[in-house]
């Protein structure tokens, strides 16, 4: 049997025989998913997606305890498979101290997610999404794991505003963030000739807020990361200084509808160094997504969302420096641990989701996709 | 027991009675709760975990039914959210751990029983009788 059905039949056995089980205060939960994607040209994410591939499974488990009414500590262990990335290892997604001093104020230390824009922290959660792929633009599935979470700490709370003018929510946070060594970035690396055997990382600190209006449904926000980078290997190092990230951010909910959008901006001054060679790899990644849900029934969603991302520091007529997706999706829960999603990419451009590694004989400019996943969450 | 008494426990008892019967829920509380009412924004906050305290600053431990029309009554009223949402919500805090799930309950009774011997607990049920040792809160715009 392939490892990756072994560890989704491994965690449905686990898990189905534990549901969120509450052992005197600990709770434990769970998510397992399998994925499938087919598609026209080129092979996405790693994957052999041309042939059809499933080579896409997800799988979680988290623990906590609620000390004291203010103190609570938890774990969560992470196992993923995206193609060529992820694997057997089994990562710390967050383990953390919560310490909520009041309803205003709060703190987490430990290895927390990261806080920027609408999902990055729960992006890897896909039973909270109707998409299978979140906008690739902005939230890379590939290179999630960069952006999840950091070791370090952060601030947090809620601040009323009045009847009339809504409440605040803000995040701060500091810490280091390392490339996961079976991520997209180090597999990108590793074509490029530079193989890391240690994860390149750095500092980051940032914050979020996030305003929700007294207009029911209505979510204004804005975030904000400054990223550092370093890794050395046998061929070279690479360096990337202080980076500002922006995002900003708006969501809308009302009865049956969903409508979101975001901006984000992330320029880059990468030097990589081979040998004697010292190369700049500009980057002005700019990035943006518009999408729209509505429930058609209790158990069935279905939405559509349109991706852009352009790399403004190079040629924008080039396939490999734009990518914009339309996606359709739909979404079916079985019951309130089962579900179902179907999801139709129509891609232009190759600036996304490609190695060369798979796609040795180079890459067509568009290609179209079908995603199909099945998931259990408890 | 005295006359009075009778007549607090019946007005009591009336006053839940009529709530449920106009197809809304009666929010319980655990006896320990100091106030008698609640604003509809903090029970939603709490109930959406973005609160842990009540106005007079105690801790409030929300729970709720695992299904059922009480559950949903309860959701679309008082919390504005589907079934389907309201879990997705606890999910996402939960996976992102930044909260923990509230405890959910098979049945009315085995709730009511958790409410009555857990301090600061909250929670709803269709109706209840005078012998539940709960005591009800009125939730207010």
């Amino acid at each position: 049997m392939p490892r990756r059905m072994r560890l989704f039949v491994l965690v449905c056995i686990c898990t189905g025989s534990m549901y969120a089980q509450d052992l005197e205060g600990i709770e434990v939960h769970g998510f397992v998913t399998q994925g499938f994607l087919f598609s026209s040209n080129n092979n996405y994410l790693s994957m052999k997606s041309s042939d059809g591939s499933v080579q896409w499974t997800d799988g979680a488990v988290s623990v906590s305890d609620s000390l004291t009414d203010k103190l609570r500590v938890g774990i969560q262990l992470h196992m993923y498979q995206l193609g060529d990335l992820g694997g057997s290892n089994i990562q710390v997604d967050w383990a953390s101290g919560d310490y909520r001093v009041t309803d205003h104020f709060g703190i987490r230390a430990g290895k927390v997610k990261t806080a920027l824009g609408l999902f990055n922290d729960s992006q890897d959660v896909d039973a909270v999404f109707l998409w299978i792929l979140l906008p690739q633009s902005i939230y890379q599935i590939d290179n999630k794991s960069f952006f999840l979470s950091h070791v370090g700490g952060e601030v947090y709370g809620e601040l009323p505003l009045g009847r009339s003018a809504g409440k605040l929510q803000y995040r701060g946070y500091g810490g280091q963030a390392n490339l996961d060594l079976n991520g997209g970035y180090v597999k990108q690396a590793a074509d490029g000739g530079l193989v890391f055997t240690t994860p390149p990382g750095g500092k980051i600190y940032g914050g979020d807020l996030r305003w929700e209006a007294p207009l029911g449904g209505l979510t204004l926000g804005s975030s904000a990361r400054v990223q550092a980078l370093d890794g050395t290997s046998l061929a070279g190092s690479v360096h990337v200084p202080p980076t500002f990230i922006s995002a900003e951010y708006a969501q809308f909910k009302k009865r049956k509808f969903y409508f979101a959008g975001e901006y984000r901006r992330f320029p880059l001054n990468t030097v990589v160094t081979i040998g004697p060679a010292v190369i700049p790899v500009p980057q002005d990644q700019r990035a943006w997504f518009a999408m729209g849900s509505y429930r058609l029934t209790e158990k069935f969603h279905a939405g559509s969302y349109y991706s852009h991302y352009i790399n403004k520091a190079l040629d924008t007529t080039q396939s490999a420096n734009y990518s914009k997706d339309w996606v359709v999706s739909g979404r079916y829960d079985f019951n309130a641990y089962f579900y179902g999603k179907i999801e139709g990419h129509f891609v232009h451009g190759t600036g996304l989701g490609y190695y060369n590694s798979t796609n040795p004989t180079g890459l067509k400019p568009n290609s179209n996709m079908l995603a199909a996943k099945i998931g259990f969450s408890f | 027991m005295s006359k009075t008494r009778w007549l607090i426990l019946l007005l009591g008892f009336i006053g839940c009675w009529s709530a449920a019967s106009a197809q809304d829920v009666v929010l319980v509380a655990n006896k320990s709760v100091q106030i008698s009412e609640i604003r509809a924004a903090d029970l939603r906050s709490i109930f959406m975990g973005a609160k842990t305290r009540f106005a007079d600053g105690s801790h409030a431990v929300p729970v709720t039914l695992k299904g059922g029309p009480a559950h949903e009554v309860f959701l679309k009223h008082h919390i504005g959210e589907s079934p389907d949402e309201f879990r997705a919500q606890w999910r996402k805090a939960v996976f992102t751990g930044q909260g923990a799930m509230p405890k959910a309950f098979d049945s009315e009774s085995a709730l009511i029983e958790y409410v009555a011997a857990t301090p600061g607990a909250l929670g709803y049920v269709s109706r209840i009788s005078p012998q539940d040792k709960v005591k009800c809160l009125a939730a207010v715009k």
